[in-house]
């Protein structure tokens, strides 16, 4: 891991490029009281150093994805690093973690329609070598999703 | 009202913006051979409605909560939405979904360690009317994580 730190000017920037990713470094500088280079530099710092980056965030509707699943897997007879890794390489999975837990990895699905639902289960996910079991679930409604954090 | 349906300049804006959102119009115009007019509108038509939110995403293993926790829990049938939204209103978690099958609601939260986890689950949660049983999964390592893609719920109010 690296030694970065965030130093309270970078926390400051980051809370309002998090409200406004396009801000630009002046309206951040103006807001702080510091000069444009200096938000720049800490923006390429924090940037450089893999600490932070701005991105564009899309909504699933935007790839028409409708239907997300948290997926509980099992495994068996296979270590569970190797077998999230195969079951990272599925492009429906937008997610893999490996947990210590009821299951082994919890995986989040995001599909177009029910339709792929059979397949990607029966065919796909669980032809990967060390699934033992999945316990599916389907999402209903998203009450909360904020996820502004990643290893980035 | 229907929503604005999005095309593939949209698309092909979007992948450029996932990438890195500080990319200038100018720049986003140039390599899509459109105008930067163009980009400026569709950028913000992308943001009004709701299919993108342009922000910083900071490196969890930094912070100093860095540790994913999934809680799924198990609420009286009747209290599920209302349960819910409650738990929204916590800080520490950052998803609520609820769902068919395994458990009735899914929260997804950072913490700093797994005290705090702890104190949260049986103080807070637990302490909640309508929820009956609570699973955690502490989440060890992470093999994939799409930050891309996400739910945008506007407008977000605070």
């Amino acid at each position: 891991m690296t030694e970065f730190q965030f130093s309270d000017l970078d926390r400051k920037i980051i809370d309002i490029l998090k409200k406004d990713g396009r801000a630009s470094n002046q309206n951040i500088a103006n807001k702080l009281g510091v000069t444009t280079s200096v938000v720049a530099t800490r923006i390429r710092r924090m940037s450089n150093a893999k600490a932070m980056k701005i991105i564009a965030v899309a909504d699933f509707s935007a790839f028409n994805y409708n239907v997300l699943l948290p997926i509980g897997v099992d495994v068996k007879g296979r270590r569970a690093s190797d077998v999230a890794e195969d079951l990272a390489k599925v492009e429906q999975v937008s997610s893999v973690q490996i947990c210590a837990g009821k299951h082994d990895i919890e995986l989040l699905v995001a599909l177009e329609n029910m339709d792929e639902l059979h397949d990607l289960l029966l065919n796909n996910l669980s032809q990967v070598k060390g699934v033992r079991s999945l316990d599916p679930a389907i999402a209903v409604e998203i009450v909360k999703f904020n996820f502004d954090v990643a290893p980035v | 009202m229907a929503k604005y349906q999005i095309d593939e300049l949209d698309r092909k804006i979007m992948e450029l913006l996932s990438e890195d959102a500080r990319l200038s119009n100018r720049n986003i115009a140039q390599s899509l051979s459109v105008t930067e007019g163009t980009v400026r509108s569709r950028v913000k038509r992308l943001e009004n409605e709701s299919y993108i939110r342009i922000t910083a995403v900071t490196n969890m293993g930094l912070l100093d909560k860095p540790q994913l926790v999934y809680i799924g829990i198990h609420a009286e049938q009747s209290m599920i939405k209302q349960v819910a939204a409650e738990i929204a209103e916590f800080d520490e978690v950052n998803a609520v979904i609820i769902l068919l099958g395994r458990f009735d609601i899914l929260a997804i939260g950072l913490f700093s360690d797994l005290q705090e986890l702890q104190s949260v689950v049986s103080d807070k949660l637990l302490a909640l009317a309508g929820v009956r049983h609570i699973e955690t999964t502490v989440v060890v390592s992470i093999a994939k994580y799409n930050n891309r893609l996400a739910k945008i719920i506007a407008p977000q109010i605070r």
